[in-house]
């Protein structure tokens, strides 16, 4: 399999000298299986490139087809789909895969993205066939040759962290989540972080290690895990109710799960490139046998057979 | 009276080595009055460089007061709202002037955008700034810190998008992103709302041949924007909301033509720039 990585940013896209490296677009990343099965997980601004690449192939003649896997659907990770030229295409096939909620159908996420007055194509006249399965935390299922399995992740209304085996390998896709410590988000909107010295529950503590144990099973054995890393250790102290981890805490569910490599994602809009080489080369420091490296745009990672 | 553009690129924001030299955060700019008080046309992702400068103010202490003017709703003209610090700022006061028939339903459009599953604050109630939504009224003056405030819509694609006049101390700045004109071109009341500009910052989305395959869209062409200039007589055009797929030469190459083009049909005494990000320019 092959995994390309067409936007790497958290919160927002952020254009500019300091960013060209690294890029600045938001969250998309592509899973190619050796036998052609295209699954995208996320859709970021950087999907709009990845749309205009599909161009060139079967999705011009509306006979291409995608699955799109979402971790959640803040606008960094949803924000790119009204630009990914697939969609106007009609005959191609796009389905899309994302946790079910206990307000709204998936559907309608969606649909109210590109209705008047934020868009100026409503998701009706997108002409591709969209259609839209909904998932349990745990949920395991097949995508034509892929397993995927999926487990809860750590965030404000909560995200869901995939796994994608075919062709003798494994990545596991782990964005957006804090740490399973301190905080434990659900539906509530936290607007400090605890005071000092304040103790979580016995029951949020006992959800939070099963949910830590279920993103450790997930990544067991991964070739590639590409983790939210967004915050430094300082930007942690300072924001832990903002529902983002540091390279540390991705180093150790690795090392635990047995993972092979780590590819720190999900950069902080503010973070210039020369910032992601330091953290890269720190987290190297602290890493042992663990590969770490940094997303960019258009890193490309053939994994097992491909 | 100086205005500075933050981003100035339409429909999504566009990083990459190509668009490093304009930029490429979407619609955002700001005016410096002459009582020092400051205005905030649209709030596309180039709002977050703005509000993060604006913190080193009073905006950082919570003293702070500005007029937000939205030209319309699409994402490239409100997506930095949520990222805009200074609303995060309690004793912070803004007063956002949109379109649309009524207060409440604008004011439903900014929640929907921060609404749960899209954002973790969830509602702009959470923020902690005062924040104050109002529709305007079509052509009927205002007042907004000292200066004379005018809105007219523009036709864009099924929304419209209001244009702003800006006038304070006998200098105007008018600001007209978004506009698809049919093709008799500018109609009279946005000719009327742009006369005499010191600095007419319009839609320049496309060239002439790029709007041609994409008419539906809504947006100006290059050629589009330089005839509102001469029939106008505006001093100074500047070039706005470039097109997510022009790199830094495609815009130099907008300017050249639309300066050849002014020259042609009459505008020569126009001046013509592009608007970029970091740019201030004083009528």
């Amino acid at each position: 399999m092959n995994v390309r990585f067409w936007g790497v940013r958290g919160s927002l896209p952020v254009p500019g000298a300091k960013t060209e490296r690294y890029g600045g677009n938001t969250s998309c990343v592509e899973v190619r299986s050796a036998a052609g099965t295209r699954i995208i997980v996320d859709a970021g601004t950087g999907i709009r490139k990845l749309g205009k690449d599909l161009m060139h192939a079967e999705f011009d003649a509306g006979k291409g087809s995608a699955h799109l896997l979402i971790s959640h659907t803040h606008w960094d990770h949803i924000q790119g789909l009204p630009f990914f030229a697939p969609l106007y295409r009609k005959g191609n096939r796009l389905y899309v895969y994302a946790r079910q909620r206990d307000d709204v159908h998936l559907r309608a996420v969606f649909a109210s993205q590109t209705e008047d007055p934020y868009f100026p194509i409503p998701f009706e006249e997108a002409k591709a066939d969209i259609s839209f399965r909904e998932l349990t935390d745990s949920a395991r299922f097949a995508i034509a040759d892929v397993k995927v399995s999926c487990t809860r992740l750590n965030h404000p209304y909560i995200a869901t962290a995939y796994r994608l085996a075919v062709d003798g390998a494994a990545v596991a896709y782990v964005s957006d989540t804090a740490p399973f410590a301190d905080i434990l988000f659900e539906h509530e909107f936290i607007r400090e972080p605890p005071s000092p010295g304040e103790k979580l529950s016995h029951g949020d503590e006992e959800k939070l290690r099963t949910m830590r144990a279920g993103l450790v099973r997930l990544c067991e054995g991964a070739d590639l895990v590409i983790y939210d890393t967004m915050f430094t250790a300082d930007d942690y102290r300072r924001m832990p109710h903002f529902g983002h981890s540091r390279p540390s805490d991705a180093v150790a569910v690795c090392q635990e799960a047995g993972a092979k490599a780590l590819v720190l994602y999900h950069h902080a809009p503010e973070r210039s490139d020369g910032e992601v080489d330091e953290i890269v080369g720190q987290t190297r420091a602290t890493a042992q046998k663990l590969e770490v490296l940094a997303a960019y745009e258009g890193l490309d990672i053939p994994l097992g057979t491909s | 009276m100086e205005v500075t553009f933050w981003g100035v690129r339409g429909s999504i924001p566009a990083p990459g080595p190509g668009t490093v030299r304009y930029g490429g955060n979407t619609s955002c700019a700001s005016i410096h009055t002459p009582d020092g008080s400051l205005i905030v046309l649209d709030l596309g992702t180039g709002a977050r460089n703005l509000g993060n400068s604006l913190m080193a103010t009073r905006f950082g202490k919570g003293g702070g007061r500005a007029t937000i003017l939205l030209s319309h709703c699409h994402w490239d003209h409100i997506q930095g709202f949520p990222f805009f610090v200074p609303l995060y700022v309690p004793g912070n006061s803004f007063t956002i002037y949109g379109g649309g028939r009524s207060s409440a339903l604008l004011e439903g459009i900014l929640e929907g955008q921060m609404a749960p599953q899209y954002f973790p604050v969830q509602t702009l109630k959470n923020m902690g700034a005062d924040i104050d939504i109002t529709t305007v009224e079509e052509g009927r003056p205002f007042d907004v810190s000292g200066c004379q405030v005018t809105a007219r819509t523009n036709p864009h694609g099924r929304a419209g998008a209001l244009a702003f006049r800006i006038e304070a101390a006998r200098k105007v700045i008018v600001y007209a992103s978004d506009a698809g004109y049919g093709p008799e071109g500018a109609p009279a009341s946005s000719i009327d709302l742009y006369r005499g500009a010191d600095i007419l910052i319009h839609d320049s989305t496309y060239t002439l041949e790029d709007r041609a395959r994409h008419p539906e869209r809504g947006f100006s062409s290059l050629d589009d924007a330089v005839a509102a200039a001469i029939a106008a007589r505006v001093k100074k055009l500047v070039l706005f909301h470039f097109d997510q797929d022009y790199v830094d030469t495609d815009v130099d190459a907008l300017v050249e033509r639309g300066r050849r083009l002014l020259d042609d049909r009459g505008g020569g005494a126009i001046e013509i720039a592009a608007a970029a990000e970091g740019l201030t320019l004083t009528p």
